[in-house]
């Protein structure tokens, strides 16, 4: 506390005192003898518990041959065991005042669920089950069919849902990961067997990571689960094979015609790195430049000066075998062009000139005190620890981050984002009337425009 | 009983600012948060939308922070900030770590004490404005639904009824001296309650506020607002346009009890009863056994709030989209279905007790979490603030739970028989337009 006028608040912003020192939890980690990945951490502050089995395959494991398998076998999971209904798993979970989730995303799938810490035991019991013992009973299937159909349905008329599959159809080409959402004949396809047949060969303790953030003594909720999952078996599957995304091929627009439309939903992207790649961070932090906080050039730009979007912003999405950087912004219809515009200004500027020392330095804070914001809640360790494990990091990854995010240099920014925000080769898509943005979006390159299945309608 | 003992210390400044500290010593970081009582509701009628515009006009600059600077200050600062409009607050909280309180404290107190506003941030903020709600809701499929449709078929009073994000008409009329009108009449350190959450020392944070705080003048009472609803006879029914989407959808509304009244509290078990997750009565009904629903929903003050934070006229609303195979008639008669079993037979012990377990565990959660992990304490902080501004005791986030846990099923029968009747609800219909229309 500097000296002051008593009772006189400051006229300028006072000075952060001295940035706090950041204990990440203690993790316990271990692999049991049949390949489960287990890792521990306490957070005690409320009586609650957080577990999350992660499963190391997804989406892209099945996207070429068939690509409903993965999300359907993680939603039917839940719904019936050997020695469960889906009516006693449902209300089993309500006496543990739990709550349970299912899900795959392009590289994994998980079965995650919360509650009361005191039953934490029981949670693992039926968390175990739903790994080692579904049952996939025939009419839960047709039911969770009927649902997911519908809900493509709807998907298919979201703008911003269309946007982002036609631009990773855009980045991918061939490879799995341009598949984000399956056809409605593949969901009609799945056939139980299939079902079983995924769970089987994917859902093994050898392919599984078992967080657990909550409150609990650690060594005594490491024996509560080798205890009971060491009797889970199964070899992993092997690895995925894949190619390479097409390379670049100058940019081109992609524009997905929604009739009736009264907003675009604008998508620009390119293939990038993942985690492990050296430029990683520096290409980190110069989307957080770009467009990755709220006080960023494109918010700046596109929303508080211009006022043409909500939420504009960036990201740099590292999946497992390849990344991705895309812009992302919702405008109204006669402001796309003049939002491209502003897109590619910004990308570009990036570029061409080093971040100034104090826009650089302020981004590093923010990068550096978001990250510690992390540990103060259960959700948030584990996304930590299911990024480190996912992405096999170092076990200080976590440790370690902040101090890699303040030695990005402004040197090193600029040249990932010239290596990496691939400018010339920059996919556009466009999802809108095209009554009201096709010319406007034949502006800016070839222009091929498909219909909401996907469909070449130019 | 429930054993929650968190520690929770309160004060009110000379000017009227109730200040509320809970430490938290677990991780340096601090959610602060500074809540005004006032929310849509009593947004001057002609101005729709005019609360949460004036909400994002307080982002636009104050006397020491331009524009952007306060969000810029907090982003530097490594920390993370929003707000929100609701019917009965707006809010205003940051996310830093525990070195930056004092920076947090500093802005918030510009802001409050001297809000700035020029034609051209208004006109800007208009149309960031226009744009969100064109992304949330006029281009989204069952955007808006069922928060936008429901209030206009089931109040009658202006303030509970209206379209509270925004006739572009109304966002149109507003003007910079409406926005100065409103923030002298509402922003005082008297209408508000400032909250810290986490790393800090009560009572260090607290002669930070008295620093930053203390010099700001109260200002007059707010105008006193009679919002209560003429009472109901018969069921209001209305119907919207679905445009993009092509299930069928319905939204059901019962005219919910006062806060911390004996029937609020048997209510909120019944809402669990009913929508509590898959073992909830709407959706193993209607999605699992008669497989006539895809998707259902649904609370008291369901979807922008829960059962704590109003304080006003609210609804028990359920949310369902079925099979277009299935008409909204039979849909509506398999709801009512559920409820007459409710009215008839109530809760069993042993369901009751269960619904009790969900009920203690989802409040402990949303005190632990923060929104998805990057808002630490969100919800203790937000519930300080409602028990402060709503019932004068921050102290209640410690007590409240066990006026629920006292419930008895008999309690429980009485609420459903009382409060989920026709005669005291809204029905909307949101039907698909006909196929060829829309996309």
């Amino acid at each position: 506390m500097s000296g002051r006028t008593a009772g006189a608040p400051p006229a300028v912003p006072p000075a952060l005192g001295a940035e706090p020192e950041v204990e990440w939890p203690r993790r316990t980690a271990r692999t049991l003898a049949n390949g489960l990945r287990v890792v521990l951490v306490e957070s005690r502050t409320f009586p609650k518990v957080s577990l999350e089995l992660l499963i190391r395959s997804g989406n892209a494991a099945v996207a070429l041959e068939q690509p409903a398998l993965a999300e359907m076998t993680a939603t039917v999971v839940r719904t019936g065991t050997a020695t469960r209904s889906s009516r006693q798993i449902e209300e089993e979970l309500r006496r543990m005042g739990a709550e349970l989730g299912t899900s795959a995303g392009a590289d994994s799938s998980a079965i995650a669920a919360s509650g009361l810490a005191e039953f934490a035991g029981r949670l693992l019991d039926l968390v175990l089950d739903l790994a080692q013992n579904a049952a996939f009973p025939p009419d839960e299937l047709e039911r969770e069919r009927r649902q997911r159909l519908e809900e493509l349905r709807i998907e298919r008329a979201t703008p911003g849902f269309l946007a982002g599959e036609r631009l990773r159809r855009a980045l991918f080409g061939g490879h799995p990961y341009a598949v984000v959402a399956p056809r409605e004949a593949d969901v009609a396809g799945c056939r139980r067997e299939d079902l079983v047949r995924f769970y089987r060969a994917h859902y093994t303790p050898a392919n599984a990571i078992l967080l657990a953030v909550g409150d609990f003594d650690s060594a005594r909720m490491m024996e509560e689960i080798e205890k009971r999952f060491a009797a889970w078996q199964g070899a992993a599957p092997p690895p995925p094979e894949t190619e390479a995304p097409p390379p670049g091929h100058g940019r081109r627009v992609h524009l997905v015609h929604l009739p009736g439309s009264v907003q675009a939903e604008l998508r620009a992207g390119n293939v990038t790195i993942t985690r492990g790649h050296p430029d990683w961070m520096p290409l980190a932090v110069g989307n957080a430049v770009l467009g990755g906080a709220f006080h960023s050039r494109l918010v700046m730009n596109i929303r508080e000066q211009k006022g043409y979007s909500y939420s504009p912003r960036s990201a740099v999405h590292a999946l497992r075998q390849h990344g991705y950087f895309s812009v992302q912004a919702a405008v109204r219809s006669d402001v796309v062009a003049a939002t491209l515009a502003e897109i590619l200004y910004e990308t570009d500027r990036l570029r061409a000139l080093p971040v100034e020392e104090a826009e650089l330095d302020d981004t590093r804070n923010y990068l550096s005190g978001v990250f510690s914001l992390g540990i103060a809640t259960q959700d948030g360790l584990l996304g930590q620890l299911a990024t480190v494990c996912l992405h096999d990091l170092p076990d200080d990854y976590l440790e370690t981050y902040r101090a890699r995010v303040r030695e990005v240099t402004a040197a090193a920014v600029l040249a990932a984002a010239r290596r990496w925000l691939d400018s010339p080769n920059l996919q556009l898509v466009l999802c809108g009337d095209r009554r009201e943005i096709e010319e406007q979006a034949a502006l800016f390159g070839d222009l091929e425009v498909f219909d909401a299945e996907g469909r070449r309608i130019d | 009983m429930s054993e929650l003992r968190l520690p929770v210390e309160t004060e009110k400044l000379e000017n009227g600012l109730r200040v509320v500290v809970s430490p938290d010593h677990s991780a340096p970081v601090v959610t602060v948060g500074v809540y005004y009582n006032i929310g849509f509701r009593l947004e001057p009628e002609g101005r729709s939308g005019f609360a949460h515009l004036f909400e994002h006009m307080m982002f636009q600059g104050s006397a020491r922070a331009g524009k952007m600077m306060h969000i810029k200050l907090v982003n530097s600062a490594g920390g993370v900030l929003n707000g929100s409009t609701r019917y009965d607050v707006t809010n205003y909280f940051e996310a830093v770590p525990a070195n930056a309180l004092e920076r947090v404290l500093w802005l918030e107190a510009d802001r409050m004490r001297a809000l700035e506003v020029t034609e051209e941030n208004l006109r800007n903020q208009r149309d960031v404005v226009k744009e969100e709600v064109r992304v949330n809701v006029l281009n989204q499929p069952y955007g808006g639904f069922p928060w936008l449709d429901l209030p206009p078929v089931a109040y009658r009073r202006w303030a509970n009824a209206h379209n509270f994000y925004g006739e572009f008409a109304d966002l149109d009329a507003a003007t910079v001296d409406d926005v100065r009108a409103f923030f002298r009449t509402y922003y005082a350190p008297n209408n508000a309650v400032l909250v810290i959450v986490g790393h800090a020392d009560p009572a260090a944070a607290l002669a930070l506020a008295r620093r930053h705080f203390g010099d700001i003048p109260a200002g007059p009472a707010p105008p006193p607002a009679d919002v209560a609803e003429p009472p109901q006879t018969e069921e209001r029914r209305g119907e919207v346009l679905e445009r993009y989407g092509a299930l069928p959808a319905m939204a059901i509304g019962y005219h919910a009890p006062a806060r911390r009244t004996p029937d609020w509290y048997a209510l909120a078990l019944a809402d669990q009863a009913l929508h509590g997750g898959r073992a909830g009565r709407v959706h193993r009904r209607l999605v699992q056994e008669r497989q006539m629903a895809v998707d259902t929903a649904g609370g008291i003050h369901y979807p922008l709030g829960d059962v704590f934070d109003y304080n006003g006229p609210t609804l028990l609303v359920t949310r369902i989209l079925h099979k277009p195979e299935i008409s909204s008639e039979a849909t509506l008669a398999a709801y009512d279905e559920i409820i007459a079993e409710l009215h008839e037979q109530g809760l069993a012990a042993a369901e009751l007790e269960a619904v009790k377990v969900k009920f203690r565990s989802d409040y402990i959660s949303a005190l632990e979490s923060g929104m998805g992990g990057y808002l630490p304490r969100f919800g203790l902080m937000h519930y300080l603030a409602c028990f402060t501004l709503f019932d004068g005791d921050p102290a209640l986030v410690n007590s409240l739970l066990d006026g629920f846990l006292a419930v008895t099923p008999e309690q429980v029968r009485a609420a459903a028989q009382k409060y989920l009747v026709p005669r005291n609800r809204a029905v909307v219909l949101r039907r698909p337009a006909p196929a060829g229309g829309g996309r």
